[in-house]
């Protein structure tokens, strides 16, 4: 109770949450439904879920639900059920979570997501996903999709495009085929303005937080981007980006901030540790912490617009944060450091995470150098807190915030 | 002889084409198009994990890389690879390799390095795979000549072709031989072969190997046994072992090996070094680089180069890295079943996603199969090799055979 007092002085809840806590609600009973219904896919976070949503399909997020299992710390039991029908504790503990819990759903949280009737897998954020769901594939009978999209150098060049192309075209007619559905031109224009507006506003919560105090810190960005994560298209999430936008612009004109005494502003990169994220953000906040960016959040930004709205969708998700290269990724952090006037930068090397994580310690060394601000690489894992040694963390954390004292 | 030793034989040609001053591009990846890299007059040869080398990696890598990057990694630092014009990595395959090539590019700037980056589609019933493919093959071709200053010529592709083929029809010869009569060539002759050819694809490697598939025709003929090699030979080839002739195999434990980028020369230097068994149990294997580099069809030299090569690697046999999980499994359990397999062996290099991934699935066909597993995890130091060796011996017990 006093330490609860305690965060609560350090720290500003956001009104919108209420409103957040009840569609991420209705969401889990959306699934249930197109379950119950047979026509729910699984996606990946860097799907264009907006085909499946004009398809009528409903969606259910499998990371999501990883975190969902990082922060009811159950982490452990759920990636041990994986782990006790073979899979490797080395592997990713999205993935270890989601096979451990429809293994066994009853021990799960939430009995585990809804059945699914189709994985749509993209692989634009790892390559990992494809095997995860076909792992899903072998224990439920639904059939994967691959949305291939080859990682960029540089710029996209028009055989990649044509490629992607390919896949989209053959991913309407895979849910056409496996739900009875058609897509309208209509319906797709109609999702994708929903989903351009829900990231327009959320893109401007984000950028708010270039103000001083930042009106968000990282634990807020992470929690609020659930929806523009799994409900992107839908109507349902547009009045909570919007609140949520309300809320950020009136902390700004009052000058409040996400923490009470900001003194020190970071960068965030990476996944959250899920098992840990108010402890550890809401502890660094008690010492004037905050980190007004992270580059997670900030992956999903891009619009589905213009004529061809499907040279659009294959712009937008195969030009994600983790389908580039190094350089970029970079290039993307000097800019955060610069725009967001930080002071410095964490990097959460992240266990299960290959594609987010191998380079960070190289990158860590380019952008210290480029940007002249210091940064830390802290090892753990965001799901599984076997591989969290929080002493450890603690301690590399001070190191580098003694470097501001 | 030691694993080191082992090696060391294998590279042999390579050291040779090192000292007559060729020029070598070292690849990475086992579905990589050797004649592409032969047309602009280079000779490709296969970067491998070796033993001994195990630091360098620290300060750009962490722990959770695969084995095999880091093992590539400490030898780069360390100044261990060979002497090389360039360097190949493939794009696309795992999250390892990826980011490696990042890496690689930043902390080694002035290292030549290209990429080749393949579609993982492979059951999309279009076209689409090909055509991307073509296009990522002809735009290295061109990298390649820009940066090298070597053009892409038909002479030379048609060697390479020629020498490929040859090699690969040999080689698949032999692989099929093993099947019906394990004895008539050690697997770790075979696998020497394979991996003197990877490492240096030339002429003399290719007719040392014809000279020993030639052999092996003679004694098995004699046997009566060319019949059925050639039905298994091609069910393997087609990846449809439903219409291989039924045969009596020897009496003798019938082992398979299956994996990813782990080197068949290990697998054959630890079963070798287990007390009263030999090499003659492993029928077969699965790996990359074995069967599934071995098993890529031969390029048909009438067509256009690129589309040639492009339908070969897309045709190879699937790697876990790609779509088509199912049909791998299918195509496991029909062989386990048509070349009358007693066991499994399963190996998984440590930190690796899609070994570790298909690990389990692999379990159940084989277990659908009645047929009995045992989970290898390895490193390119082998340094767990007194327990793995136990781990077998007992698995090996476990089958009756010891
Ligand atoms: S955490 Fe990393 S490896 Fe796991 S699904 Fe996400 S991007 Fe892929
Ligand atoms: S061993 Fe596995 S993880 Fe490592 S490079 Fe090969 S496929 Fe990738």
């Amino acid at each position: 109770m006093t330490e609860m007092k305690k965060e609560e002085k350090v720290y500003r809840q956001l009104e919108s949450n209420k409103l957040l806590q009840q569609i991420m609600f209705q969401n889990m009973l959306m699934g249930h439904q197109a379950s119950e219904e047979n026509r729910l896919a699984w996606v990946t976070s860097g799907f264009p879920v907006e085909i499946p949503v004009a398809m009528d399909v409903g969606v259910s997020y499998p990371e999501q639900y990883g975190a969902i299992v990082g922060s009811q710390k159950v982490g452990p039991e759920v990636c041990g059920y994986a782990e006790d029908i073979g899979y490797s504790q080395e592997l990713c503990s999205y993935a270890r979570a989601s096979i451990g819990s429809v293994e066994n759903p009853d021990n799960s949280p939430m009995e585990g997501l809804p059945k699914p009737q189709a994985l749509l897998a993209g692989n634009n954020i790892c390559g990992t996903v494809l095997r995860w769901y076909d792992a899903i594939s072998e224990q439920t009978g639904a059939p994967v999709f691959l949305f291939d999209t080859p990682p960029i150098e540089d710029e996209q060049p028009d055989h990649h495009k044509e490629y992607v192309r390919r896949g989209i075209e053959r991913l309407v007619a895979f849910l056409g085929t496996t739900f009875n559905k058609t897509l309208t031109d209509e319906r797709m224009q109609e999702v994708a303005d929903l989903s351009s507006k829900a990231l327009g506003l959320w893109t401007k919560s984000l950028t708010a937080c270039k103000t001083s105090p930042s009106p968000l810190n990282c634990a807020d960005r992470f929690l609020a981007m659930g929806p523009v994560v799994s409900m992107r298209g839908t109507e349902l999430i547009i009045d909570f980006y919007q609140s949520l936008l309300d809320e950020v612009e009136m902390r700004v004109k009052e000058g409040l901030g996400a923490i009470r005494d900001e003194k020190i502003r970071l960068l965030w990169d990476n996944i959250p540790p899920w098992h840990s994220i108010f402890k550890f953000f809401n502890g660094l906040a008690k010492r004037g912490v905050v980190f007004p960016a992270d580059t997670y959040t900030h992956a999903w930004s891009g619009k589905i617009e213009g004529d061809d709205l499907f040279g659009s969708v294959v712009s937008i998700y195969s030009n994600v944060y983790l389908n580039k290269g190094l350089n970029a990724k970079i290039d993307k952090m000097c800019k955060m450091i610069k725009d967001y006037n930080l002071d410095g930068f964490v990097m959460f090397s992240v266990r299960s995470c290959k594609r987010y994580s191998l380079g960070q310690l190289v990158s860590k060394e380019i952008v210290a150098e480029r940007t002249g601000v210091p940064g830390v690489v802290i090892e753990g894992d965001m799901v599984d807190s076997r591989v969290y040694n929080e002493a450890q963390i603690q301690t590399r954390v001070d190191a580098l915030l003694e470097m501001f004292m | 002889m030691s694993y080191e030793g082992v090696l060391e034989q294998s590279d042999s040609g390579l050291r040779e084409l090192v000292e007559a001053g060729e020029e070598i591009i070292g690849y990475i990846y086992p579905h990589t198009p050797l004649e592409l890299i032969l047309a602009h007059g280079f000779t490709p040869s296969l970067m491998r994990a070796i033993p001994g080398i195990t630091s360098g990696f620290e300060e750009s890598l962490q722990t959770f890389a695969c084995s095999y990057i880091r093992n590539l990694y400490n030898q780069r630092t360390n100044e261990q690879l060979p002497p090389i014009s360039g360097l190949l990595f493939p794009g696309n395959t795992c999250d390892s390799l990826q980011n490696l090539t990042d890496i690689w590019k930043v902390r080694f700037s002035e290292d030549r390095v290209f990429r080749l980056t393949y579609p993982v589609t492979r059951y999309a019933n279009d076209d689409s795979a090909e055509i991307y493919l073509t296009k990522e093959l002809e735009i290295l071709s061109s990298t390649i000549e820009s940066t090298l200053d070597r053009p892409f010529t038909t002479d030379n592709y048609e060697r390479a072709v020629s020498l490929i083929r040859e090699f690969r029809l040999d080689a698949q010869f032999l692989y099929a031989a093993r099947v019906v009569d394990p004895e008539v060539l050690s697997y770790t002759e075979l696998a020497r072969l394979v991996r003197s050819f990877l490492s240096a694809p030339v002429t003399s490697v290719g007719s040392e190997i014809h000279r020993v598939t030639l052999l092996v025709k003679e004694k098995l003929k004699s046997k009566g046994l060319l019949g059925i090699i050639d039905s298994i030979l091609s069910g393997l080839q087609k990846k449809d072992l439903s219409k291989v002739n039924s045969f009596k195999p020897p009496s003798g434990p019938r082992l398979l090996v299956v994996g990813g980028m782990v080197e068949p020369q290990a697998i054959a230097t630890i079963i070798n070094g287990i007390d009263s068994v030999d090499d003659s149990i492993l029928i077969l294997d699965l790996l990359s680089f074995g069967f599934k580099s071995v098993f890529a069809p031969p390029i048909n030299r009438s067509g256009n180069p690129f589309e040639e090569m492009a339908k070969s690697i897309l045709a190879a046999p699937g790697e876990p890295t790609q779509e088509g999980l199912r049909y791998r499994m299918d195509f496991l359990k029909d062989l386990v079943k048509a070349l009358h397999i007693d066991g499994l062996i399963i190996c998984e290099q440590s930190f690796c996603d899609p070994d570790q991934f298909e690990a389990p699935s692999i379990e159940k066909a084989a277990s659908a199969a009645g047929i009995r597993t045992v989970r290898i995890p390895l490193d390119p130091e082998l340094s767990d090799r007194a327990r793995i060796e136990v781990k077998i011996q007992t698995f090996l017990e476990s089958l009756g055979i010891s």
